[in-house]
């Protein structure tokens, strides 16, 4: 009995091992926070940093005037709007892979970006302003993944099948119509602002676009954080999932609709960010394991420092700001293909 | 009676494929389903645990209808012990069995000391504490099946349904599977599982019952279900059944198909 209780110690040693990770994992993230507002073509100090937060408050040192409305103005809603992405795609995917009972699957899975992009793009084309083709994405976005879902359900296969099956034919559709529109679109103005939308960049978020992609994202990552610990029985068949008590229709409602939220808001704010949905949550099972009772808020802290890094390194590393989408790709691939080969070896 | 089913008719929509079966089962008794493919034995178990729709008659636990109660209720009463089977992420052994325990706490939680007590509890009743902390990906089969008896045990349910238990088991772990089942009825589980032995319900098994086309060929003892006859009846194969002891005197039944002379003479030529 000696090596029982071996093993009840082991359990309640990871346990602390885990908050010990997560809350090393907040810090860091706080830490990364603060640094990033540090960062960008006007370099500010730590402690010019903390002078222009101060300065709201009253506070009236020497301070440039710049400092305060770069801090205030242009990166907060940058760095904040980083963190609610990066978090929400992370979640969402996440949550999708565990749905999908398959870990190669992103949050796009039902076409939510790619309904997002045709809806942005056709916005865009009407010369709609910043607010409306925000709109237009996000209603895009839901279309696509009820679609989806309502075609889905007419078919014969199994659920899971068939959602996969639809959404990747109403992804093509969509991915369809936005080339079709690029294709006529004026070179010169409208094509230009659709490509650079299509390549995901945080370069035009400000406060009151923020606000709009606040709220679902924060109803959608509720959701997921207060029902997650129920993905771990989604990932089963679903007989084992039912005889062990789920109302299996009624989760994977509740976790479609919050990761279509998420999806839809991320891209409404932030065009075509990549990698991150995929690459986030492989990268918090290898920290935390695949329970998604601790995965969630492990993919939510790691999906927004990453993103605030990548956007980091977007504004920084090169004089010209670089489009966000592509940095995630081009350091996303090999870490993940990094991640894939290291954790074959292991087992 | 634990486990009562009343001239059950159910299937998949395009008709029933279990036609009029009736069975009783109680605590302390294992009751093996034996019938060739296809013959609805595990289209039984999909009625009994709620996953299809029940056409006509019905099934009741306790005197209770399980049309009658919620996912969650039927939960606490009847758990399902799949085959063999890997799941796509890489749980430890503890995760599994605490998913047993999701009918036992809110929707809004996430499990609790007393539901790894549970946990922890239901491993040592099948002896299996040691892999408390092992991916349930990395051990062997016949560990999988202990770990997912585990689970049946700290969902606290009184019926466990096994769909094939001995399937993909090497030959020890199946002798261990089936006296972990014996020892299981015997602390007053009633154990319902799917077999392709027909010695499995004289080694295990309290009752038997025998299915061909969707309804039932012979219920009850197994020693009155599983004869000669009726195995050439439902199999199409000839077969005899022997009663011996074993060299410590136990009685023991051997089923074992038989070649006539005939058949031998047919495959020299």
């Amino acid at each position: 009995m000696s090596s029982a209780h071996i093993e009840i110690k082991n359990e309640a040693i990871q346990r602390r091992r885990y908050r010990l990770l997560m809350t090393g994992m907040f810090i860091l993230l706080v830490v990364v926070i603060l640094l990033s507002f540090g960062v960008g073509y006007y370099p500010l100090s730590p402690s010019q940093v903390i002078m222009a937060f101060l300065s709201k408050f009253g506070y009236t040192g020497d301070l440039l005037p710049q400092a305060v409305t770069i801090f205030w103005n242009i990166r907060l809603p940058r760095i904040l709007s980083a963190v609610f992405i990066g978090a929400s795609l992370a979640v969402a995917g996440s949550t999708y892979q565990g749905m999908f009972r398959n870990p190669l699957v992103s949050p796009d899975i039902l076409g939510v970006s790619s309904g997002a992009s045709l809806g942005a793009a056709f916005a865009i084309m009407l010369g709609a302003s910043d607010a409306l083709i925000q709109v237009s994405a996000f209603a895009g976005g839901i279309a696509a993944v009820f679609a989806s879902y309502l075609i889905s359900r007419k078919s014969a296969h199994s659920h899971t099948l068939s959602l996969v099956l639809t959404g990747s034919m109403i992804m093509s559709l969509c991915n369809a119509g936005v080339t079709m529109i690029k294709y006529v679109a004026d070179p010169n103005d409208v094509l230009q602002q659709i490509t650079f939308w299509l390549m995901g960049s945080l370069t035009k978020t400000n406060m009151a676009s923020f606000r709009w992609s606040f709220l679902p994202m924060v109803i959608g990552l509720g959701l997921i954080l207060i029902f997650r610990w129920q993905i771990n029985l989604l990932t089963l068949d679903e007989e084992e999932a039912r005889s062990l008590g789920i109302n299996i229709k009624k989760y994977r409602m509740i976790f479609i609709a919050a990761s279509t939220m998420l999806s839809a808001a991320a891209v409404c704010l932030g065009g075509m960010i990549g990698w991150v949905g995929l690459m986030i949550p492989h990268l918090a099972r290898a920290l935390v394991g695949v329970d998604y009772g601790r995965l969630i808020p492990a993919s939510a802290i790691l999906g927004a420092g990453y993103l605030v890094i990548m956007d980091d390194i977007a504004r920084s590393v090169l004089s010209m700001e670089l489009p966000l989408g592509v940095v995630t790709s081009i350091l996303g691939a090999p870490f993940f293909i990094y991640l894939i080969i290291k954790r074959k070896e292991r087992t | 009676m634990l486990l009562e089913i009343k001239d059950v008719y159910g299937g998949y929509g395009s008709g029933d494929i279990v036609k009029g079966v009736s069975c009783y089962a109680d605590s302390g008794d294992v009751l093996c389903l034996v019938g060739p493919n296809g013959c609805g034995k595990t289209t039984l178990f999909r009625l009994m645990l709620g996953s299809i729709p029940i056409s006509k008659g019905s099934i009741t636990i306790d005197g209770r209808d399980i049309r009658d109660m919620s996912t969650k209720e039927r939960a606490n009463l009847i758990a399902y012990i799949p085959q063999y089977h890997s799941p796509v992420f890489a749980y430890t052994v503890l995760d599994i069995v605490i998913m047993g325990r999701a009918s036992h706490f809110s929707s809004f939680e996430t499990p609790k000391t007393a539901d790894r007590e549970a946990a922890f509890e239901a491993l040592k009743k099948v002896n299996a504490l040691h892999l408390a902390n092992k991916k349930y990906t990395a051990i062997s089969g016949g560990q999988r099946q202990l770990i997912l008896i585990a689970r049946a045990i700290c969902q606290s349910a009184k019926i466990f349904v096994m769909d094939e238990p001995a399937a993909n088991l090497d030959y020890a772990n199946h002798q261990l599977l089936m006296e972990v089942i014996g020892d299981l009825a015997k602390r007053g589980y009633c154990i319902i599982m799917s077999t392709h032995s027909p010695e499995h319900p004289f080694s295990v098994g309290t009752k038997a019952l025998m299915m061909k086309a969707g309804s039932v060929a012979a219920f009850g003892p197994p020693k009155e279900v599983i004869t000669s006859e009726s195995l050439q009846s439902v199999y199409g194969i000839e077969m005899d059944v022997f009663t011996t002891r074993d060299r410590y005197g136990v009685e023991r039944t051997i089923c074992l198909p038989v070649k006539g002379l005939e058949a031998n003479s047919l495959k020299e030529v």
